[in-house]
């Protein structure tokens, strides 16, 4: 619990230091403070989907339902994140390009992987059983993890974009933020990061608080 | 006040409102599991 209440204040400072520090780039004015908070979205979506990757490949190999549960629950949660980037990365791009929706090639390729995962979902609700359910959505979500890193990291530098690309770290591989800001980026991406675990906990608990008054 | 000031409050309260919902809900699922 107390370690909850500490995250609380946590994303509170980060908040405050995010809205009170100099705008991490000048040139694009106040709205690159969303940086602090869309990075780390798009991190956590990462996270959750290479998290319900390695659940599937243990369902496939172990045959225990907890596992495509878990897988399940990740999934949900890296499409939640990847929602909420989306939006944030769209209010970006209305104030900086000026329209919520460009086509621009991160853009496209979110929205297919948002489509891949959305997909996983109709295809978990369409099969009625358990054991079945469960085997095809773990073969799903191993093939959809695939395209992440395609669709995330490659795709928008290998097209000419609009995205900043250099934000985190240039072209040499190198971090480019005064340290300030950079303290502040990474206090979110923890934040964030626990957020996640905490959300991720407490839908498992759910779901076997659930499981448990069916049985019954 | 400025619109980074106003900005940063509705944030804050977000966020806060976000984390009373996940308390409640954390101190429910607790109880459930208790009984």
């Amino acid at each position: 619990m107390l370690w909850k209440i500490f995250l609380l204040i946590w994303m509170c400072g980060v908040v405050v230091a995010a809205f009170l520090l100099p705008a991490p780039q000048s040139q694009l004015g106040e709205v690159s403070r969303i940086f602090f908070f869309h990075v780390p979205m798009a991190w956590v979506a990462v996270l959750s989907f290479l998290i319900s990757f390695v659940f599937s490949i243990l369902y496939l190999r172990k045959k225990e339902i907890t596992y495509d549960v878990k897988a399940s629950i990740a999934s949900r949660l890296g499409l939640l994140f990847a929602i909420l980037a989306t939006i944030s990365g769209s209010i970006f791009a209305k104030s900086t390009w000026g329209s919520f929706w460009n086509w621009d090639p991160r853009e496209t390729s979110i929205f297919i992987l948002l489509l891949i995962y959305g997909a996983y979902f109709a295809l978990r609700s369409a099969v009625e059983s358990e054991e079945r359910k469960a085997t095809l959505s773990s073969v799903y979500a191993i093939l959809a993890f695939v395209t992440v890193p395609f669709l995330v990291f490659v795709v928008p530098r290998v097209y000419q974009s609009l995205h900043p690309t250099d934000s985190v770290i240039n072209t040499k591989f190198h971090l480019q933020m005064p340290p300030p800001i950079l303290a502040t980026f990474l206090a979110s991406l923890i934040g964030f990061t626990f957020l996640f675990i905490w959300m991720f906990k407490l839908e498992c608990e759910i779901n076997e608080i659930s499981n448990k008054l069916t049985e019954e | 006040m400025s619109s980074n000031f106003v900005t940063m409050i509705v944030t804050l309260v977000i966020w806060i409102g976000v984390f009373f919902y996940l308390l409640r809900l954390d101190r429910k699922v607790k109880k459930l599991e208790k009984k």
